[in-house]
């Protein structure tokens, strides 16, 4: 199982207190993305941002929160078998995962790497896959965990604070 | 609720006695602005965009546009119409937009504006305020007063963005206020200047403009009412067509498409989208940056732009294929624009920044609004999520969010009562 860990050290202790605490999210919501429908996928991470525009969040962290659920929602989507995003809601962050159905990454340290793809004619012809997805999500939150096994599933998840 | 009731000025009207309760109007509103309760509508002025999509909707006449009466221009000594330009796409092909225009002076008026004569002015201003704000991208238009507001409600990080100089029929409208008050002596309340417009949202920005620093115009028209009065005219006219000046080269306002390819060039990168639910999703990207490609986002509330205003007789598509012919067949001609230019260095476009009219947040304190959302989605569960507005909300989730506010009860949901009866209903067969 290879992982990749990037966190903002000004939230080393915050993150680490909410995963050693385990609060219940206040607010959850889910949504299955399937395999390769661009129609559909974008949706869930639109739904996020809504919802946390209605608890008055700071434009400029909801933008972060909507360009990091995109483009992992359409990592998804385009890499994958399918699968799901998870929103849980905090008082002070949000934190957001995305489990799939395979087939896993190959090479983690590389799909890091900006401008690396292994995106398909399709997604490419959709005006996706410019190796720029899994870099964003970095840039965007301050904490972010990606695990997978090639052969097996995908899961990321990421935190954004709200202060 | 009571004391915002008249922050806000709005040119669409309920009229309760016409009023089914249908909820026909609940379900097009792009804000979720109407209510209906007791079985009337009912419109909340901070959130309503006066985006006309209710006015379009409604079958039983019940909602219906405000604009002024004709006969208010009799106030003045001197009146002046400034006509939009989806105006000359109203009237069939035998008529020519000269004797369209030369009717409007049989209604009362001493002079005949168009807005199509600022356009060439207008697009190199847009240019020169693009080139001088480039951090700020994309610039969005603002002359379509239903999506300054709806950028207000919903979108109030993007007001920056927004193009902060007046809009064609404005920037007419301080040009001739100086030049006729000039011209013919007059007082500033003698003279008289109003717009022809083709929807509500423009009839409420002559009532009340957002950002103005000036005087603007003293009322506004609808297209659709105008269009009744001339037709008497027309024929007379028709037969006997007076010399009179037009601008069809700049009546590329009306549409939302050529007016961004005019504002496209070089160094510019110009995007058009109309339909207010378009707008909604291009905003949405705008916000996240997705867009950052474009210079310039050309954004119109109405299909097709200008053409498509609720106060408008003839349809969309039809007008916009008039106007483009109109415009390919007209010839070119110069504009003198250098007393345009001097008002402009003197600041008589400049806006206000605008500030937001926000209704999105469920309350200001982030955790108070977290429990809010908690219990509104403790009630969405309860709720069928058929999205029905039979209880006169527009979605189980504006419900839910009602009822959270106080304004609704989860009673008002049709389905569960019904579940409920033929659960007691079961009952009583035991």
């Amino acid at each position: 199982m290879a992982e990749y860990i990037n966190l903002d050290p000004q939230y080393s202790a915050s993150v680490e207190s909410f995963f050693n605490s385990s609060p219940e999210a206040e607010v959850s919501l889910e949504f299955i993305i399937p395999e390769k429908d661009f129609n559909v996928a974008g949706k869930g991470s639109a739904e996020v941002k809504n919802l946390l525009k209605r608890l008055g969040i700071d434009p400029e962290i909801l933008r972060r929160v909507a360009v990091a659920s995109y483009e992992a929602e359409i990592n998804v989507a385009a890499h994958s078998r399918g699968g799901k995003m998870v929103s849980d809601v905090y008082d002070e962050l949000i934190h957001i995962s995305f489990i799939d159905e395979g087939p896993g990454i190959k090479d983690i340290a590389q799909a890091m790497q900006p401008g690396f793809s292994t995106a398909d004619d399709l997604v490419r012809e959709m005006g996706f896959g410019a190796g720029l997805g899994l870099p964003n999500i970095k840039k965007n939150s301050d904490w972010m965990k990606l695990t997978s096994e090639y052969g097996q599933h995908t899961n990321l998840e990421f935190i954004i604070f709200f202060e | 609720m009571n004391n915002a009731e008249n922050k806000y000025f709005h040119a669409i009207q309920i009229l309760a006695d016409n009023c089914t309760g249908c909820t026909a109007c609940v379900r097009v509103c792009p804000t979720e602005a109407i209510r209906v309760r007791n079985r009337k509508a009912y419109i909340d002025p901070n959130r309503c965009i006066d985006c006309g999509n209710c006015v379009s909707t409604c079958q039983f006449h019940a909602i219906i546009p405000k604009s002024d009466p004709l006969d208010i221009i009799n106030r003045f000594k001197y009146k002046v119409a400034i006509i939009s330009s989806s105006y000359a796409g109203q009237f069939s092909e035998d008529i020519s937009y000269g004797v369209a225009k030369q009717a409007l002076y049989e209604l009362g008026f001493d002079e005949v504006a168009e807005e199509a004569m600022v356009t060439d002015f207008m697009i190199t201003m847009i240019r020169e305020y693009i080139r001088a704000n480039r951090e700020k991208r994309p610039i969005l238009s603002s002359n379509c007063p239903a999506v300054v507001r709806l950028i207000q409600v919903k979108f109030p990080s993007l007001l920056p963005n927004l193009f902060h100089q007046e809009a064609p029929m404005s920037i007419l409208t301080r040009y001739l206020r100086e030049k006729i008050a000039a011209e013919r002596d007059l007082n500033e309340d003698e003279l008289g200047i109003f717009l022809i417009v083709p929807c509500v949202a423009h009839v409420t920005a002559v009532h009340q403009p957002e950002g103005a620093y000036k005087h603007l115009q003293d009322g506004a028209f609808s297209i659709g009412m105008i269009y009744g009065k001339v037709r008497e005219h027309l024929k007379k006219f028709q037969n006997n067509p007076a010399a009179i000046e037009t601008f069809e080269k700049g009546l590329t306002w009306a549409l939302s498409g050529v007016q961004a390819e005019l504002v496209d060039t070089d160094d510019i990168r110009a995007l058009s989208v109309n339909g207010i639910e378009n707008v909604i999703e291009i905003l949405s990207r705008v916000e996240d940056h997705y867009l950052d490609q474009y210079d310039y986002v050309v954004l119109r509330s109405c299909t097709n732009g200008c053409v498509g205003g609720c106060l408008n007789v003839e349809n969309p598509f039809v007008a916009m294929s008039r106007i483009k012919k109109m415009i390919k067949d007209a010839p070119l001609k110069d504009i003198n624009v250098n007393p345009l230019d001097e008002l402009k260095k003197e600041g008589e476009f400049d806006v206000a920044p605008l500030s937001p009219r926000s209704i999105m947040e469920l309350d200001p304190d982030i955790k108070k609004a977290i429990q809010k959302m908690k219990k509104i989605n403790e009630f969405l569960i309860m709720l069928p999520g058929l999205n029905c507005s039979a209880c006169g909300s527009p979605t189980c989730y504006a419900l839910a969010e009602d009822i959270v506010h106080g304004k609704a009860s989860i009673d008002d949901c049709v389905v569960l009562l019904k579940r409920h009866s033929k659960e007691e209903d079961s009952d009583d067969d035991l």
